[in-house]
Parts: structure tokens; C-alpha cells; sequence
């Protein structure tokens, strides 16, 4: 019976309203909340800090959003995505507590964004394997702030697709936008990243300034023949 | 020297355009066959879609963190307290 006209249904109806909704008891709730959602609790604290960028925050919006889950879980229907559902809860506490408080325009990014290619620079200034040398050189502090400097909506689906692996379609669905924006938020937001990163690169003298007259030498090859 | 789809043609140009949602997994079968097999047959988008990846592989390893022990804790405590969840 997995594809019973009831089965069909309860996947078409919203949470809120759906018959199958499940009745759980305190002790059922208590476990399964241990052994589904616990174990991901390092994962929505790594999220909540780069949503926060600040520790107790992170720690405090992780605290909420899991009290919320606990709360809902009744709501959750077992065999869809659970990862999904909790940073969609991630999410939302966010926004209700943090971002109204903000009351900052969103900021945007620079329209020349779109002509960056951190690749290119590499190769430009360097070539053959100097591309892997300048990302086995970048540090981790130096990609965690890249990525924390970039306006939050980029930052999110950056985020969200780089670090947590999702769909484009499951970041529309936690970010509650349409697919196209997560795409163009993605694209830019990538795009930002690596020029960030290149910044970072360029002031220590990992890639040449393209302005540095030495820079791009055509002697600068000649030692490899 | 701009870039390197001026080297190889059309094609290149096509693939480099898919290759975010191709490198996303997000792109049909069909465009998948269409990218891996310009992609196998072309050594400068090659190298480009794989400096890309390793991009990507070095941010999700360095933004991975541990929760602390302490907030764990807390979170327990409040689920535990009828009042407080
Ligand atoms: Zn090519």
C-alpha cells in the first residue's frame, strides 16, 4: 500500500493541516529528538555562526531554533528531508530574532562582481600549477572571514549550498525565495568569495599585482625552459 | 589572453556557462553528457572547473565547527524542564 490515495495526499497537504500528522508522546518526542536531531547540532551551530558571525548568538539561536523544532516535531513527516526542515527552522528564528532588529537596508553587491574570475587572476599571474599553490595557501581564517564579509543574503546561499551541499530548490525552500534569486545569489555570491579571497592573496604576495609593472614578466617564464 | 574560452571556440564558451549548475549537480542529463564530454576532450575548461571544486571543497572543510560541550548542555536542561520548552 506505499501508494495509497491517503499516502499521495498527505505529501500534497501542508504541514500545519496534514491527517497524518503524528501524535507522540513525551517520552517518543524525547527520543526521537535525540537520535535524529541531536547528532546535528554541530552542523546548525557551524550555520548559525556564519548566519550570527558572533559566538553567543550562534549558541543562542541555535538554543531557539531547536526548542522550536522540539516543539514541532510532530510536524516533521519522517522520510522527507530532516536537514532541510531544521534550517528552514534555523532560518526563520533567525530572521525573527535577529534581522527586524536590524532594520538595515539589505545590502547588494557591485554590478563588476559579475566580470571577476579569481582563475583567471591565478593563471595570469602565475600559470601551470600555481592555482593550486594559492588556494593550499589561503588559510581557513582567511575563507571564514571572505565568506563572513559578504552581504547576508549572498552569505546564506553561499553557505547553504557550498557547506551543506543543497539543492538549489531546498535553499529556496529555507530561504523562502524563488529558485532563480537563490541562483543569482549563489552566482554573485561565489563570485564576491573568490575576489575577497583574491584580496587576501594579492596583499600576501601569493599572486602578483596586475598594476606591478614586474608583474607578468615574460622573463618570469623563462627559468622553466 | 582574457580567457580561455577565446581558444577553443563556441563550445567552450557554452560549457563554461553551464558549468555552475553543472559543478552543483542542478544541470538535465542530457546538458550533463553535453558538459562531461566537452570537459573531458578540453584541458583549459578542465583545469578551470577544477580549481573551482577545490574551491569549493576548501570552504565547506573550513567552515565546519564543533558546538561546545556547554551549550549541549543547555539545550538538554531546556528540553528537559516542561516550563522552560
Ligand atoms: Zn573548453
Amino acid at each position: 500500500m506505499t501508494s495509497s490515495p491517503d499516502a499521495a495526499m498527505s505529501e500534497a497537504v501542508s504541514d500545519g493541516g496534514s491527517p497524518r500528522r503524528q501524535q507522540l508522546s513525551e517520552a517518543e518526542r524525547r527520543a526521537r529528538f535525540e537520535d535524529e536531531v541531536m547528532p546535528q547540532v554541530d552542523r546548525l551551530f557551524s550555520a548559525a555562526l556564519r548566519y550570527t558571525r558572533d559566538r553567543t548568538d550562534a549558541e543562542d539561536l541555535v538554543q531557539e531554533s531547536l526548542v522550536k523544532a522540539y516543539r514541532s516535531l510532530h510536524q516533521y513527516r519522517p522520510g522527507t528531508n530532516l536537514r532541510a526542515w531544521l534550517y528552514r527552522i534555523l532560518h526563520t528564528t533567525y530572521i525573527s530574532m535577529y534581522r527586524k532588529a536590524q532594520r538595515r537596508p539589505q545590502e547588494s553587491l557591485q554590478e563588476e562582481i559579475d566580470d571577476f574570475s579569481f582563475y583567471d587572476e591565478v593563471v595570469r599571474s602565475g600559470g601551470g600549477s600555481a592555482e593550486r599553490e594559492v588556494l593550499g595557501a589561503l588559510t581557513a581564517d582567511e575563507v571564514k572571514q571572505a565568506l563572513a564579509d559578504l552581504p547576508e543574503t549572498f552569505r546564506l546561499a553561499v553557505y547553504l549550498a557550498d557547506v551543506e551541499g543543497f539543492a538549489y530548490k531546498e535553499i529556496a525552500e529555507i530561504m523562502d525565495t524563488p529558485v532563480g534569486t537563490v541562483m543569482s545569489r549563489l552566482h554573485r555570491g561565489r563570485k564576491a568569495l573568490q575576489k575577497a579571497l583574491s584580496t587576501y592573496a594579492h596583499e600576501r604576495g601569493l599572486i602578483q599585482d596586475l598594476d606591478d609593472p614586474s608583474a607578468g614578466d615574460a622573463d618570469d617564464h623563462e627559468e622553466d625552459a | 589572453m582574457r580567457s580561455d574560452a577565446a581558444n577553443c571556440g563556441g563550445n567552450c564558451e557554452d560549457a563554461l556557462e553551464r558549468l555552475e549548475a553543472y559543478l552543483d549537480g542542478e544541470l538535465p542529463d542530457t546538458d550533463v553528457a553535453d558538459i562531461a564530454s566537452h570537459l573531458a576532450a578540453c584541458y583549459p575548461c578542465t583545469d578551470r572547473a577544477s580549481f573551482e571544486e577545490q574551491l569549493r571543497a576548501m570552504v565547506r572543510r573550513d567552515c565546519v565547527e564543533t558546538a561546545p560541550d556547554s551549550l549541549i548542555d543547555r539545550i538538554r536542561e531546556r528540553l528537559a524542564d516542561p516550563a522552560s520548552r
